[in-house]
């Protein structure tokens, strides 16, 4: 595949080196002449030396005939900028761009970037997973749906222990998809009964995670 | 009408002075603090200093959410371009003005439907008029 990336920054970097390992042919657009220099002195001649955002360089990177462009700078709106030059000046069938303020994810989504790579929450999510007694995880971000699918522990002290699963009473929109326990996996069924240390994997609206946080684990 | 304004410059500086602003409430975010102190004493004008990089919740803090207008006319185009994007995609603004200096910008989100500013364009097109006559 060819594929265009946007900007050198140190993310950039290891993904031109990983895409390039698993073969597929690689460009990298990158404003700064000395880190074009490094990439080059590392990479081989893959990085040509201009602005992202600009249509000119664009083409001479060969962005009309690129499978995929990643804009990966270190800022959301040139990433956006370069995204849309991209699917609209060059008809790029994938554009996929990485963002810091996860506030930002819908507008991207809705100016049509195919994939949004939100480096806060990737950060979140696995400083999440090794926080002790914080037992909510974000397990993906169901794009198109705007849910969110979590992982959530019940604590020993929550109320919904030696409740059945019927009983509890879920936010709007949300419900559960599996219940793993110590025994084992489980289908969510209205008899199932909750234990302590169960994971509840389940479906919540993206930003209402919290609430269904607070019916399982709550006193 | 409440009027929200990115950037804090001579642009933003002579619309609060001009008499057609007269009857506007105005509020400017900016991470220039000298030129947010000059309009400290305007009773009109609210300013909140933002950090660098914008985050989108600054933009809620100005009051997006119920403002009339939304300017971007910072110094930085890529700035304004995302801010105004979302003012008109994501709150749903009236009126949404983003300054750009760059003509291939300028063309690229003419197209796309954003109202684009141009003050060196502007400047030039006068300049050629003045000599003209």
């Amino acid at each position: 595949m060819y594929i265009l990336v946007i900007g050198c920054s140190e993310v950039g970097y290891h993904l031109t080196k990983a895409l390039l390992a698993s073969g597929h042919e690689v460009v990298v657009v990158e404003k700064s002449p000395a880190r074009c220099d490094l990439l080059t002195e590392e990479l081989g001649s893959v990085a040509l030396q201009g602005d992202g955002t600009d249509q000119i360089t664009l083409k001479l990177a060969g962005a009309n005939r690129a499978d995929v462009v990643i804009a990966a700078t270190d800022r959301d709106e040139i990433n956006l900028v370069a995204c849309q030059m991209a699917k609209h000046v060059f008809q790029t069938g994938r554009t996929m761009a990485l963002i810091k303020d996860p506030k930002n994810e819908p507008i991207f989504q809705i100016l049509g970037v195919d994939v949004v790579v939100n480096s806060t929450h990737l950060v979140l999510e696995s400083l999440e997973e090794r926080i002790p007694g914080r037992p909510l995880l974000r397990l993906m971000n169901l794009r198109s749906s705007s849910m969110e699918l979590v992982s959530i522990t019940i604590p020993e002290d929550a109320g919904v222990v030696g409740r059945r699963l019927g009983e509890v009473e879920l936010p709007p929109r949300s419900f559960i998809s599996l219940v793993v326990k110590s025994s084992g996996v489980e289908r969510p069924s209205g008899d199932l009964l909750l234990d302590a240390e169960d994971e509840i994997i389940a479906v919540t609206p993206s930003g209402g995670e919290q609430t269904l946080y607070d019916i399982l684990t709550g006193i | 009408m409440r009027i929200l304004i990115l950037g804090c410059g001579p642009l933003t500086t002579l619309l609060l002075a001009s008499p057609d602003s007269a009857d506007h409430q105005f509020t400017i975010l900016s991470g220039d603090m000298d030129c947010l102190d000059d309009l400290a004493d305007e009773p009109r004008v609210i300013t909140l200093l933002t950090p660098e990089p914008l985050m989108q919740d600054y933009l809620q803090l100005g009051g997006i959410d119920n403002a009339d207008a939304f300017l971007a006319l910072s110094e930085d185009e890529y700035e304004n371009i995302l801010t105004s994007q979302i003012a008109k995609h994501i709150f749903n603004v009236g009126k949404v003005v983003c300054r750009l200096e760059n003509p291939q910008l300028q063309q690229f989100y003419t197209e796309l439907e954003l109202e684009v500013v141009n003050p060196t364009l502007d400047l030039l097109q006068d300049l050629n008029r003045a000599l003209q006559g």
